[in-house]
């Protein structure tokens, strides 16, 4: 038996269709959107996607596992939040009170069946610099996290830059804490180096990661937000390098999940979103030649 | 299942004592987002309807069955305004709405720790109307009281 090449594995996040659900599609109409395209990985934002959130009833828990058995759906990423400013006049949250709620949030995504969460902390500057007790609260729920099994990633976003200070904070601490629990989601965003004609404002010229960039991150990143702001017809993606940054991580054997996330314009019109990610994994599938 | 728009149809009407009087109205907000809201982190600006505004002393807040005043949501880390439920508003307005066609506006928003602070102190603040750095939205829709 060959040896089999190891190549990023695809899948979506349900951010794509947010504005529609419990409008126009609930959660299996995605599965099944999943299920056209072969992409197996899931990422929900588990306060929107779980009804009752955080405390879901037995009905609804059964149709989850009903539904993910019937579309061979992989829970990859489980998405929440950390909020630091909970209560009114609150800049930072207390550690007991960040540790209620991500140790809350542990528990259910590893019920659910997730291996790693997209832990959102919350920040306190421009540049996303997490909360100034983050390593107290990582430290406190990475027993938790290691029973449970699930990893905590914080999601690198733009306009935080791959060669910031706190991104290397985060490596520094994992490596101190010499933990498999604690890592990060990419957001390809961060590698985005041309302006989206309709949200040119957003773009920030001097916060461009470069492709390079990713590489001595890639041991502690287990999945991604792909994200795509424009396919063009042609299915490519104009504003983001995806050939590159897709190739070096095949180049270092990196097999996590690149998860769709569509942050363009015209998320009122369900037909584009739905156009957008089936573009995206045309588009991917070319790359990962599939 | 919700309607798209942040003003919601289903729930907009008058509401009545036991007199039969119409003492004001309610109408159903959803955040047209991808988390619900912690109570403490709701932010309220404004009911509007055909220009006059009504703030949050004259409303009170419909969740998942319970109401509540404005203050009392400050304090409630724990219960969520669920993604997939509107809230229903109800406005203290003495003679109620006159059946026909309405503007109705809603200023409202969440608190988003995950995204830097703006300008201002009101949003942590939670003074109404105040809505520096959270995510807010105002949404405006014509519509029919029966």
């Amino acid at each position: 038996m060959s040896e089999e090449r190891k190549v990023p594995k695809r899948g979506i996040s349900t951010y794509c269709f947010y504005p529609q659900l419990g409008v126009n599609m609930d959660l299996e109409d995605i599965f099944m959107h999943m299920q056209d395209m072969g992409a197996t990985g899931l990422e929900i934002l588990a306060d929107g996607i779980i009804p009752g959130y955080p405390y879901p009833s037995e009905e609804w828990l059964n149709k989850w596992f009903g539904l993910i058995k019937k579309y061979d759906i992989v829970p990859v990423e489980y998405g929440h939040w950390v909020e630091s400013r909970l209560y009114p006049g609150q800049r930072e949250a207390s550690l007991e009170e960040s540790l209620e709620q991500l140790i809350r949030d542990i528990k259910l995504a590893h019920y659910l069946g997730f291996t790693c969460m997209r832990t959102k902390l919350g920040v306190i500057s421009e540049t996303l610099d997490p909360v100034s007790n983050w390593r107290e609260i990582i430290h406190e729920a990475l027993p938790y996290a290691e029973a449970f099994n699930v990893v905590m990633q914080p999601e690198i976003h733009a306009p935080t830059k791959l060669t910031d200070r706190m991104v290397n904070d985060y490596v520094e601490f994992i490596e101190k804490e010499n933990t498999k629990y604690f890592g990060f989601n990419i957001d390809f965003g961060v590698f985005q180096n041309k302006p989206v004609p309709e949200m040119a404002r957003f773009f920030r010229e001097d916060r461009v990661s470069k492709p390079e960039d990713i590489i001595p991150l890639l041991p502690y990143v287990h999945c991604c937000h792909a994200k795509y702001y424009n396919m063009s017809a042609d299915f490519e993606e104009t504003t983001i390098p995806y050939r590159e940054v897709i190739q070096i991580m095949i180049e270092h054997g990196w097999d996590g999940y690149l998860l769709s996330e569509y942050e363009g314009p015209h998320k009122e019109d369900i037909n584009h979103c739905i156009e957008q990610v089936r573009r995206h994994h045309v588009f991917m599938k070319k790359i990962l030649g599939q | 299942m919700l309607e798209y728009e942040g003003v919601q149809y289903k729930g907009f009407r008058n509401i009545y004592n036991e007199e039969g009087e119409a003492t004001g109205f309610q109408v159903g907000i959803r955040m047209i987002g991808y988390r619900g809201a912690w109570l403490s982190e709701f932010r309220f600006g404004y009911i509007e309807v055909d220009g006059e505004k009504f703030l949050a002393d004259r409303c009170t807040f419909v969740v998942s069955g319970v109401e509540y005043t404005y203050e009392e949501t400050f304090n409630l880390g724990r219960v969520k305004w669920p993604l997939n439920e509107a809230m229903i508003v109800r406005v203290q307005k003495p003679g109620g709405l006159a059946q026909g066609s309405h503007t109705v506006s809603a200023l409202y928003g969440q608190v988003a720790s995950y995204v830097p602070f703006g300008s201002g102190e009101l949003d942590i603040n939670q003074k109404p109307g105040g809505h520096g750095h959270s995510e807010s939205f105002g949404y405006t829709r014509e519509m029919i009281i029966v």
